[in-house]
């Protein structure tokens, strides 16, 4: 166990909170050949190494007395953006994924309502997204910047996809099947 | 003949994209709405719209939604026709497949009594019936393929906004409108199929009964009832490959896009303070009280460079006396020992008072309780005058009592 590779650097990300995914070589090929190795080392210490559905990696977050500012932002500017590209016809996934992005063309103060919504959270114009959100959205890898302006999402974007499903499932659309549990089975789809 | 065929077509050939421009718009017509469909489509020649107008419902191509009613549809056997021309299908719903089924199997009951009765007028008109029913089936069946086939494609390539919740909702709708229903009908121990066994057998019979002389035509419908039965199973086994994946991924984005919707509705309504299990938690592990190397480094350089010293020597003495506690507690035990050997003693507290003149009242009388209780010794309480007993701090006042051993 003493010789699990890039351990002192996957730790140092993880423990920041950020999610190690293809883009993040050569730990996260190292994560995914040896998982079961680095998750008992870190259950050690009392930390819950996660191994999303969609192939990358985070430590779990424990419940926070106080919740950090940044994470209702994330929650909102992500909310915002699925709400955006539901209304636009196309599947989520291929519209976030599918395509790089503009901060200065993002949705999120086209309508009054995201306007207000983003309010709440503090966030009051396009400087305070790229600040305020993006950046810290960099900074656990959920984005990548690829200019001063511009930026793509990354895999770990689907703990809000999982999220959405999670909440959607507690009632169920037309025509979707539920199980006895109540949860819907489309939660945890590959 | 209520319309000349070669003026139709001669008008239709005139006037073929406004046609289309009707079958596409589908829904009722009113003589304004009719009058723009025909100025923005324009015929090859110079006819005025309000001629163009009239001809449309002189050759009831257009005909009034109920009599004397403003309002007009395509007529349905030209919207067929057009649906053919222009390669557009409409559905076949369930009910009309099942409609088809029950025909069949009317057509059966009626063929077997036929039959049995060797009539064979009526095998005729029954074989007649099943041909045409089962070509009815066969057609219908390819326009129900080229309509799922055509909205499954409209769903990929459509361009306009609609939402994706919307989407799932209408594929949700012909998955269970149209494909899966018919899926039940057509297998191969549906409804349809029995139905295709019993006239297979039926038209057996009456070729081996010699009631129907057309033997290719027979030969003809068997084939054509298994290959409408192997190719109806086939379109909507088809059908649903084509939609199951569109049906996939829309559902997946509906539920994604409802679970944001309510989050941000959660929000709106109820504002921050109760949005905690709307946010994704974010792992933030930060050392607390740990100490820097450069203190690990100073704490090991003490360590090691820390000079030897001896152990500290303890001092250690007997105390002169002992202490008063312990000398009591020592007098008080040794006292049945003492005592033993001067049994019987006929007066105790006195023999107390004698032996040890030193001791106090507290002294003398918890002596007196140890022995007046100990196992090996019998106090005997005697009806003696009382005497007084003097002490060191004091007298008492008692009869005598008698201690005898066991």
């Amino acid at each position: 166990m003493s010789t699990l590779p890039h351990l002192t650097s996957i730790f140092e990300r993880l423990r920041r909170g950020y999610h190690l995914a293809p883009d993040d070589e050569p730990e996260f090929s190292k994560l995914r050949e040896r998982f079961d190795e680095y998750a008992a080392y870190f259950a050690a210490l009392g930390l819950i190494l996660v191994r999303h559905e969609r192939e990358f990696f985070y430590f779990e977050p424990e419940n926070p007395e106080t919740v950090p500012d940044t994470l209702p932002r994330i929650a909102v500017f992500s909310y915002i953006m699925i709400d955006y590209a539901a209304n636009q016809g196309r599947p989520i996934e291929d519209f976030i994924f599918g395509q790089n992005f503009l901060v200065t063309a993002l949705p999120h103060f086209t309508l009054d309502r995201y306007t207000a919504l983003l309010r709440q959270v503090e966030v009051h114009n396009m400087s305070d997204l790229e600040t305020l959100v993006l950046n810290h959205m960099q900074r656990i890898g959920w984005i990548k910047w690829l200019g001063d302006e511009e930026f793509k999402f990354l895999r770990p974007f689907h703990r809000v996809f999982s999220k959405c499903i999670e909440l959607a499932s507690q009632t169920p659309l037309p025509g979707e099947p539920v199980s006895a549990n109540g949860q819907n089975p489309i939660n945890g789809q590959s | 003949m209520r319309i000349n065929p070669q003026r139709f077509f001669n008008f239709c050939a005139d006037h073929a994209a406004l046609l289309r421009a009707l079958g596409t718009h589908g829904a009722e017509f009113s003589e304004a709405e009719a009058t723009h469909l025909i100025r923005a489509n324009p015929g090859l020649g110079e006819e005025l719209p309000e001629t163009t107008w009239r001809r449309l419902r002189e050759m009831q191509i257009l005909v009034p939604t109920e009599p004397g009613s403003e309002l007009f549809v395509t007529a349905e056997p030209v919207a067929r026709l057009l649906n053919y021309l222009f390669n557009e299908a409409n559905p076949a719903t369930p009910e009309i497949i099942r409609g088809y089924v029950a025909s069949l199997e009317t057509a059966a009951r009626q063929l077997a009594r036929a039959l049995d009765d060797e009539d064979v007028q009526r095998v005729h008109l029954a074989f007649e019936e099943i041909s045409q029913t089962l070509h009815r089936i066969y057609g219908d069946l390819n326009e129900t393929q080229t309509a799922i086939l055509a909205e499954v494609t409209r769903y990929k390539t459509e361009r306009s906004r609609v939402s994706v919740r919307d989407k799932y909702r209408r594929i949700v709708h012909w998955m269970e409108r149209y494909v899966e229903p018919m899926i039940e009908i057509v297998r191969a121990d549906g409804p349809l199929r029995a139905a295709f066994d019993e006239i297979e057998g039926l038209l057996r019979r009456t070729r081996d009964e010699a009631l129907f002389n057309d033997h290719p035509a027979l030969a003809r419908n068997v084939r054509f009832l298994r290959l409408v039965g192997a190719h109806a199973l086939r379109v909507f086994t088809q059908c649903r490959k084509e939609i199951q994946p569109l049906y996939e991924s829309l559902r997946r984005s509906s539920f994604i896009a409802e679970g944001a919707a309510r989050a941000l509705e959660q929000l709106q309504v109820e504002g921050l303070s109760k949005w905690d299990k709307y946010l994704m938690g974010i792992a933030a592990w930060r050392y607390q009280n740990v100490p820097s190397d450069a203190a690990i480094l100073a704490t090991l350089r003490r360590i090691i460079e820390f000079p030897p010293e001896p152990p500290p020597i303890l001092e250690l003495k007997i105390e002169e006396e002992a202490p008063g506690a312990l000398a009591r507690l020592r007098w008080l035990e040794s006292l049945p020992d003492l005592v033993g050997e001067k049994l019987p003693v006929s007066d105790l507290l006195e023999w107390l008072v004698r032996n040890f003149p030193e001791r106090d009242t507290s002294d003398v009388l918890a002596g007196f309780s140890i022995l007046v209780f100990h196992r090996n010794f019998n106090a005997i309480f005697t009806d003696r005058d009382p005497r007084t007993y003097n002490m060191a701090d004091g007298e008492i006042k008692a009869s005598p009592l008698t201690l005898i051993s066991v």
